[in-house]
């Protein structure tokens, strides 16, 4: 029987040995623990006595070769008559018993079953360690699908419904029994719920094991009563030529509430100004064309927010909430501000939480990257709610200005128009200038228009130049 | 890899002479691992020190040095035979410089050869990194590839903290390509960690053998899982975690030491603090059970492999 | 380094096999005595030789030879009764062979398929300790156990020159003296610990420590076997008579590597071992032997013959040792029922039964 003797590990942990020398020729008749060849490993050099008795019928590594352990280096024919594998015990099949001349690396133990793996498992050669196998490593197949331990039948007349392990944290079985009171909802799911004020426990659960997912909620939403009380929509007339329905979105509805609850709550004034900003525009064309400002995208937004967290800064109660029983006037310590971005479901207000530490730099950077989690439909639930004072660009659209409806929550909205050439007077002379609208909507329970329009006015005068504003802090 | 730390130690030594090293064999032998090799020859018997053979000795007289205005780096030659020591270590290693209000400096690196599934008899094959991460007055760091351990070692030993160095030793022969030229400021962050492959679905977070076996299991699996090696045990470095996590929304840690008590708690704890919002399911671990190291033929049953890894996944997906 | 053990070294038989007087220790043997000692010690150099052979084909994962320090070992175990209890360090095979502990059993620990592998109660003889020193602590523990119980038995507790440094070791000597534990230390100084000799590890023979302590120390020829039995005897005697402990330096040498991990040529030289080789224990037993007429040729090939013949079995039954269950890695961790170990076992079981194809490979 052909018995073949794979390189050991030598050291505890080595994973290879070069061959120095053979101290036996094919033909040569060895005993039992005579000395094969000399190997030298990351350790020591290493003499290798034969596990076998007979005659060598072949050396399969050459002096200087590097030897992976694990892999046959000499085939001995024992003399035995070849015999079925039958009595190798569990995981005795080692060093070299293989089954038959030739045989696959991974020999078999009886406990294994098939005597040809499909795929080449890892060939443990020696006590413990052993090889990695040649390919690149495989999953060995479960019977069980991922993460669904079992099938439960459900209660009579519902049908079977997985039973999750789910917190099998090394064995930690944790049963979660369908149909008690416990309301089933990830943080995340449960963050969102309270932002949209859904009431979980009146939510219909459609997820694995009875959890209520992120859409469960979002449906709930739509057809949750608004706390505010808002004058409903008066049914319109019908109209000649038929009407196509067109359902509103989530966001569409949820916006159209909002407007809702904030225009007939608070008295609205709006205020606005005309404003030259020749100089921001010089410093844009300026800021495109330095290269390491190339990432941003820095545009009279930019120095609109800008402008607007200044003068939320230099004057705190146009940062503030009334409170509900509308006596206090919460003044905010942080501008959280909400920018609101067209998106694809429809008219959001995301914020940049901190705004008052944002640079021009950190402010470009901050407003890029909002507008386009925004665009994309990304924008988390937390960054749609907590904004502390609004800016809205109607600009993009090339308007002028409007009169814009505050945020709900808020005192404050500033609308930025478009940047246009207009006649200008300077020095007495009319020239043309670039100009911008800005307009100021405030609540005027609490803002008077003193104050309103000193805040519109600080933000005009920022805009007309910047850049002495930014270096003189 | 031994080779690796065997580079950064002579250069280490070479760029100051109070950088000393002792050890239980370090000196003639070079090293049960041959990572001390040729630093006596080349170095002296007064700067590489063959000691007796006492672990709490091994520290106490390190400790001494370091009073002394020394840097030794002093090994103990195996996991399991840290625990003589492990009086110096949490007791005056980890407190004199508090204790003295600065005025002591303990300058010590600590190299320990650890972890298992090299076959070894009883304790030869322990990650005792819970036991010290416990202890306020020390850094672990712990590397993962011979590139880390080359900048790694060289950054522990200018560090003036003690900090135990934990030498993944079934992954000392591994080889890779290694820049000894990179000067000393040009290295990562010694306590920082790095993302080694970006993915979406979840975070695998892992450190020192157990590193090649994550991207193994990441690259064996069709999700898109993320991989960071920690680097970093004390401190851990949370933002990293915490950035990813709160990208992909789920977290498995995986160690080869008990997962009771083990590290991954504190992981999955300081996760769950700041990225409640965020997970889609609870951070789960994968380590060790809850029995003493296994005989080396079980040995492989007991450490995280590739197919437990990606179990743990199919539990966070399944959420 | 020393190569002689000094004027203090008893001896009884020296390297060419002539017996010689001390005048403290003495002992006589009969001819089956001697025959049985002469077998004891072929039997346990090959028994080592085999678990070598062994580790290099990769049937162990490592092996901790005990070769050149065959005398040391059988002569002590020999000079312990029945009811004494031993405690080894990791390399006492030779001991363990005397005391009847079947040497596959000891093979368990160094293949990777038991963390002890056999009940100390069985033979009086401990499991392995692979941390160094601590069984020295146990040792005298036991022996005050011992003394609490009122009979004469006493503990032979085993160490090296390396473990001498301990901590633990020197504690232990601190409470057998001040207990007058009836423990006999014997350290096996085979010159090195893994690469440092000696003289890393002390500034005077080793035996002179326990002058330190206030207990008498005495140096033997641990290549002797007469000596060793002689002088362990003695030792155990003054312990059973309440007179305490003793330290007994068995001055002999590691022929082999630290173990089968470690390469000696990089740290000793060749020379050294070939004086050792000319006091090797056996050579001088055979010798007297023959020169006495106390064993014949075909004596010789008999024991030879045994030899051989547990060479056979320990190769085949290190084969067949079965690998551990899985699950067995939580039985015994403790006494009592445990939530965390009863959870881990049914996952592990559990995670296991769940692939699809069988065996262990991954």
């Amino acid at each position: 029987m052909l018995q073949e003797f794979r390189m050991p590990d030598a050291g505890e942990g080595l994973t290879e040995a070069e061959v120095l020398s053979w101290r036996v020729a094919v033909g040569d008749v060895v005993t039992v623990n005579q000395v094969l060849l000399e190997v030298e490993t990351a350790k020591a050099a290493v003499e290798l006595p034969s596990p076998y008795a007979g005659t060598v019928v072949d050396l399969l590594a050459e002096p200087g070769e590097v030897v992976p352990v694990g892999q046959p280096i000499i085939r001995i024919d024992d003399g035995r008559a070849d015999e079925v594998p039958a009595e190798s015990a569990p995981g005795s099949a080692r060093a070299g018993e293989t089954d038959a001349p030739g045989a696959g690396p991974a020999a078999p133990s009886p406990d294994r079953g098939t005597a040809e793996p499909a795929a080449p498992q890892r060939q443990a050669v020696l006590v413990g360690y052993g090889v990695r196998a040649e390919q690149a490593p495989r999953r060995r197949p479960r019977i069980t699908p991922h993460g669904v331990d079992h099938v439960e039948p459900g209660p009579p007349g519902e049908p079977a419904r997985p039973v999750r392990h789910g917190g099998l944290e090394l064995g930690r079985t944790l049963e979660r029994r369908l149909g008690d009171a416990q309301v089933l909802a990830k943080p995340p799911v449960r963050r969102l719920a309270r932002d949209l004020s859904v009431d979980l426990a009146e939510v219909v659960p459609t997820g694995p094991g009875g959890t209520i997912t992120h859409e469960d909620v979002t449906r709930a939403a739509s057809g949750e009563h608004v706390r505010h009380p808002a004058p409903t929509a008066i049914a319109p007339a019908p109209v000649e030529g038929g009407s196509e329905v067109v359902p509103l979105s989530h966001v569409a509805r949820m916006m159209g509430r909002a407007m809702t609850a904030s225009a007939f709550t608070a008295p609205h004034v709006t205020e606005w100004v005309d404003v030259d900003v020749t100089a921001m525009s010089a410093l844009i064309r300026a800021a495109r064309q330095r290269p390491d400002l190339a990432e941003l995208t820095i545009t009279p937004l930019t120095f609109a927010a800008l402008g607007l967290v200044r003068a939320a800064r230099e004057h705190p109660r146009i940062n503030a909430s009334l409170d509900e029983s509308g006596d206090n006037l919460l003044v905010h310590r942080s501008v959280h501000l909400g920018v609101a971005v067209d998106s694809p479901r429809g008219l959001v207000v995301p914020r940049i939480a901190e705004a008052q530490v944002l640079d021009l730099r950190g402010m470009a950077d901050a407003l890029g990257r909002l507008v386009e989690t925004a665009r994309s439909g990304r924008s988390r639930p937390e960054d749609l709610r907590g904004s502390t004072i609004t800016l809205t660009n109607v600009g993009v659209f090339g308007v002028d200005g409007g009169t814009p409806i505050l945020n709900s929550g808020e005192v404050a909205i500033l609308a930025l128009g478009r940047v246009v050439a207009r006649p200008w007077v300077v020095d007495g002379l009319v020239v043309a200038r670039d100009v911008v609208t800005l307009a100021l909507s405030f609540d005027h329970r609490v803002v008077d228009g003193a104050l309103g329009s000193r805040v519109l006015r600080d933000v005009a005068d920022f805009l007309a130049d910047p850049a002495t504003a930014l270096a003189l802090g | 890899m031994a080779k690796a730390l065997n580079t950064g130690l002579a250069l280490a030594m070479g760029q100051d002479e109070k950088v000393l090293v002792m050890g239980e064999d370090v000196g003639r032998l070079g090293g049960v691992f041959r990572v001390t090799d040729g630093l006596q020859a080349t170095f002296g018997e007064d700067r590489v020190i063959d000691t007796p053979l006492a672990e709490s000795g091994i520290i106490g007289t390190a400790v001494g040095l370091a009073m002394r205005g020394y840097a030794p780096v002093a090994e103990i030659q195996f996991d399991g035979f840290i625990f003589p020591a492990f009086d110096q270590i949490t007791t005056q290693v980890a407190r004199l410089h508090l204790r003295s209000a600065g005025a002591l400096t303990m300058r010590i690196v600590i190299r320990v050869p650890n972890g298992g599934g090299i076959g070894a008899v009883e304790h030869h094959s322990e990650s005792p990194e819970a036991y010290f991460a416990h202890t306020p007055g020390l850094r672990i760091v712990t590397p993962s590839n011979p590139a880390d351990a080359f900048a790694m070692i060289r950054q522990a030993i200018a560090h003036p903290d003690p900090i135990l160095f934990l030498e993944p030793k079934r992954r000392y022969w591994d080889k890779a390509e290694v820049d000894v030229d990179a000067p000393l400021a040009a290295l990562p962050e010694l306590f920082r960690a790095r993302v080694l492959r970006r993915g979406h679905d979840a975070t695998l977070l892992c450190w020192g053998p157990m590193v090649r076996t994550c991207l193994d299991a990441a690259e064996a699996d069709a999700r898109d899982l993320e991989v960071i090696d920690a680097r970093s045990l004390a401190p851990l470095d949370l933002p990293t975690i915490v950035e990813s996590v709160t990208r992909t929304g789920r977290l498995i840690v995986v160690h080869e030491a008990p997962v009771v008590g083990g590290l991954g708690a504190e992981v999955a704890a300081s996760v769950t603090s700041e990225c409640f919002y965020q997970l889609e399911a609870p951070v789960l671990r994968v380590g060790g059970f809850h029995a003493p190291y296994p005989p080396a033929r079980i040995e492989d049953v007991y450490l995280p492999d590739l197919d437990r890894i990606l179990e743990a996944v199919d539990r966070a997906m399944a959420y | 380094m020393a190569i002689d053990g000094g004027p203090e070294l008893v001896q009884l038989l020296t390297p060419e096999g002539v017996l010689v007087g001390h005048p403290e220790y003495h002992l006589e043997l009969s001819p089956q005595q001697w025959r049985d000692r002469y077998r004891d010690l072929v039997m346990v150099r090959r028994l080592d030789a085999e678990a070598t052979a062994l580790q290099r084909h990769g049937e162990l994962g490592l092996w901790a030879p005990c070769q050149g320090q065959e005398a040391a070992q059988v002569g002590a175990g020999r000079a312990t009764r029945p009811t004494d209890r031993i405690f080894p360090t990791y390399r006492e095979h030779g001991m363990a062979y005397v005391r009847g502990v079947d040497p596959v059993t000891l093979l368990g620990l160094f293949r990777g398929t038991t963390l002890g592998g056999w009940d100390p109660a069985d033979h009086g003889f401990s499991l392995y300790t692979v941390v160094i020193g601590d069984q020295t602590l146990h040792a005298v523990g036991y022996a005050m156990g011992i003394q609490r119980d009122g009979t004469d038995d006493a503990v032979l507790v085993c160490f090296g020159d390396g473990a001498s440094s301990q901590g633990d070791v020197a504690e232990s000597f601190v409470y057998a003296t001040v207990n007058d534990a009836p423990v006999v230390f014997f350290c096996q100084n085979n010159q090195w610990a893994i690469s440092e000799p000696l003289e890393r590890q002390t500034r005077i023979p080793l035996f002179k420590r326990a002058a330190g302590y206030g207990f008498p120390g005495v140096r033997v020829d641990g290549n002797d076997v007469l000596a060793v039995e002689a002088v362990v005897t003695a030792a155990l005697d003054r312990a059973r008579r309440g007179d305490g402990p003793t330290l007994v330096e068995a001055f002999t040498y590691r022929m082999g590597a630290h173990t089968t991990s470690d390469d000696p040529t990089r740290y000793r030289t060749t020379a050294e071992g070939e004086a050792w080789k000319l006091k090797d224990p056996i050579e001088r037993v055979r010798a007297h032997l023959v020169r006495s007429g106390l064993a014949d040729a075909a004596f010789l090939t008999e024991v030879d013959e045994q030899a051989e013949a547990l060479g056979v079995h320990m190769r085949e039954a290190c084969r067949a040792m079965p690998d551990p269950e899985p699950t067995s890695m939580f039985d015994d961790v403790y006494a009592e029922p445990h939530p965390v170990i009863d959870r881990d076992r049914a996952w592990l079981a559990h995670y296991l039964a769940g692939f699809a194809d069988s065996g262990r490979g991954h």
